[in-house]
């Protein structure tokens, strides 16, 4: 805290620099809240229920990609393979869960498959494409932001390959119900994001994997010195960012009803934008998943309410552009505050 | 040293395996026979083929009819005819690279599909210097770029029929269905999903669309006009946004494109819509696979068929007149250079012809 580190002069002075602190540790929360209410105020059909279900399910989604993305960011990496990934995975879970009463299925006399089989294979896939990318990082030592470029032009070949540039429709109800149903109320997207942001919370603080990622984002010498094996790690990484984008894939795939290749155009940028505004830094070694899930949340809050609120295209895009500057500009002076 | 040689010999076997496997794009089907047989007849045709995207659903179904087209051509005349197409990634320079190298390979023909139409010119100078003719489609370059050149042509549909049919969809259900106006107040309230900013496509479907609805005396508000970028994520996105804004106050729905309009119709499912008499007129364009089962299913209301197949069999015949050294005499040529293959309505009573 800034407060500790200089000498109290006077009460009042204490109370404000106290106050200042908390804003500054806080300013990406306050940054929601704020956009949350002004955007609530000046249209209230935004704060409706089915509204903000609707910002949560599309949240969810992208939230799941962030938190992929992060993992390599705090290594000092970055992934720019994600967008593609999601739009093969979402190919490829769409085209095993068409009904069969379709009249242009990819696969003609494919069984009813039980639809966790394809989201797995997605994951699956996912996965394999990440432990490509992590080990292309950690042992040929290519800088990640070329391992993940030309990963992405290859995973993008892949997609018009296997869906020849055609849309993929006719998904299977049981499988579009994934995406629209709700347990108790809550979305079911919602929930499986909650699981994956719990599981994530959990590997970044309490496991060795969590301590060795931060290690190596803070100091990749000192940590391979003090016995972190950063390659493996590494791959672990990258491996586990895969399977992520591979699960968002095929539930996107479940939201839209559909899938084409050019699903997920840009989703890497978008994911690793609302990181930084999130806390995460791209110089590595910092980064909570409270701050991801906030970033991702400010991103779509945004982009859901200037919809609503009936701003033209193009104002949207400078509107959101300075709103992210504006709240990385804010969050980053708590790191000054602490040097 | 002998890293950079290994490394220079790796990626040239690399190169040529793919090549050979690859066989410069697509060697059309049934052509290989040909070849095995001695080139017995005919003549080795080279088209390449510039795409703005590969991403795009249409451009890919006209590259496909191409293909087909070439692959059949081959078949039926004995000239041996490859099309070699390339990605422009959507970007200008890097298509105006990719036809530098069709002219250095000395291709035939250049089928050329814009990124951005108002370009064309730098490319007609180069082909015009080599030679070699361009037939343009889908993205028409500005008629003075049309103009400088005897060997350019042009195939393509007129965009605002598309949007003029679109049109036509929404007042003949206004007509018929009284309920269709919620409110009562004898306007159409509606909301527009555009395709990519800029693209023309998008500007005129969503111009001529409403002009056709107001032609026929019906009044249009527009509650909101949002772009989609053609992609049936950002279609459901928006349209969600929009039922939370609106909710019942929306009574058509226009789309740009059919993936937009899919995306828009998995919203309003969500919302409640299509289950009992809660319904939305949503009208795209392309007519796509699964777009007809829309349309089969009742969930969506209309959409015009860009005829890809038509566009690539007139690319295709005006290509190949051209590398025969002959004037195209294809019919319903416009001022020697135009061809428009016109767009057609789709709705559920005529879908069966389109499957």
């Amino acid at each position: 805290m800034a407060s500790t580190n200089t000498k109290p002069k006077t009460k009042p002075s204490l109370q404000t620099s106290e106050l200042k602190a908390i804003l500054s540790n806080n300013a990406i929360y306050m940054v929601l809240l704020i956009l949350f209410l002004t955007i609530g105020i000046l249209n209230k059909n935004f704060l409706s229920l089915s509204n903000i279900g609707n910002i949560l399910r599309i949240s969810s989604v992208r939230m799941i990609i962030a938190l992929g993305v992060s993992g390599a960011l705090i290594t000092r990496g970055t992934d720019l393979s994600a967008g593609r990934v999601v739009a093969l995975t979402a190919c490829i879970s769409a085209s095993l869960l068409q009904r069969p009463d379709y009249a242009y299925k990819i696969y003609e006399n494919l069984p009813n498959l039980p639809i966790i089989l394809p989201i797995l294979l997605a994951i699956l896939i996912g996965t394999i494409i990440g432990i490509i990318n992590g080990s292309i990082v950690a042992y040929l030592k290519v800088p990640a932001f070329i391992a993940t470029l030309g990963m992405q032009v290859i995973v993008y070949g892949f997609a018009c390959i296997y869906t020849n540039a055609q849309p993929i429709g006719g998904l299977r109800d049981d499988f579009t119900n994934l995406a629209s149903g709700s347990i108790f109320l809550i979305p079911n997207l919602v929930l499986i994001a909650a699981i994956i942001v719990a599981v994530i919370w959990f590997m970044y603080n309490h496991t060795q994997f969590g301590k060795y990622i931060y290690a190596i984002g803070g100091n990749p010498s000192a940590a391979e010195v003090s016995g972190v094996k950063v390659e493996p790690t590494l791959v672990k990484v990258y491996a586990l960012a895969g399977g992520l984008y591979g699960l968002a894939g095929a539930l996107l795939a479940a939201r839209t009803g559909g899938a084409t290749n050019n699903y997920g155009l840009m989703y890497e940028l978008d994911a690793i934008a609302a990181c930084t505004i999130g806390g995460v830094s791209t110089s590595g070694g910092i980064g909570r998943v409270s701050g991801i899930i906030t970033g991702v949340l400010i991103f779509e809050v945004l982009s859901n309410g200037l919809v609503i609120l009936g701003v033209s295209a193009y104002w949207q895009q400078v509107i959101k552009g300075i709103i992210i500057i504006t709240a990385v500009a804010f969050d980053i002076r708590k790191y000054f505050a602490k040097r | 040293m002998k890293k950079t040689i290994s490394i220079i010999l790796m990626s040239v076997l690399l190169i040529s395996l793919l090549a050979g496997c690859g066989g410069g794009g697509q060697p059309a089907e049934g052509d290989n026979k040909q070849a095995e047989g001695g080139d017995k007849a005919g003549s080795e045709i080279k088209i390449g083929l510039c795409l703005y995207k590969f991403d795009d659903t249409f451009i890919s179904t006209v590259r496909q009819a191409i293909e087909k087209d070439a692959a059949e051509k081959s078949k039926a005349t004995g000239d041996k005819i490859t099309i070699n197409a390339v990605d422009g990634q959507g970007q200008q320079a890097t298509q105006n690279d990719q036809v530098d190298t069709f002219i250095t390979q000395g291709y035939d023909i250049i089928d050329v599909n814009m990124v951005d139409r108002t370009a064309a010119s730098v490319i007609i100078d180069k082909a015009k210097k080599a030679d070699i003719p361009i037939v343009f489609f889908n993205r028409e370059p500005v008629p003075e770029d049309m103009d400088k050149w005897d060997k350019l042509y042009y195939v393509g549909a007129k965009a605002e029929e598309s949007g003029t049919m679109q049109g036509s969809i929404a007042v003949e259900y206004w007509k018929n269905h009284p309920e269709a106006d919620k409110n009562g107040d004898g306007i159409m309230q509606y909301v527009m999903l555009e395709g990519e900013p800029g693209h023309q496509d998008a500007i005129l479907r969503t111009e001529y669309s409403i002009k056709a609805v107001e032609e026929a005396g019906i009044k249009t508000e527009k509650l909101a006009s949002d772009t989609g970028n053609w992609q049936r994520a950002q279609g459901q996105e928006k349209m969600a946004a929009w039922l939370s804004a609106f909710g019942d106050k929306i009574e058509v729905v226009f789309a740009n494109n059919d993936d937009m309009a899919l995306g828009a119709i998995e919203a309003l499912k969500a919302a409640g819509y299509f289950q009992g008499d809660k319904y939305m007129p949503v009208i795209g364009v392309d007519a796509t696979a699964p777009a007809l089962d829309a349309l089969a299913d009742g969930k969506l209301l209309g959409t015009v068929l860009n005829d890809a197949k038509g566009q690539g069999n007139a690319i295709l015949e005006i290509s190949y007149a051209l590398a025969k050294g002959k004037d195209p005499e294809l019919e319903g040529l416009t001022d020697g250079k135009y061809c428009w293959v016109p767009y057609q309505p789709v709705t559920k009573e005529n879908m069966d012809q389109f499957r």
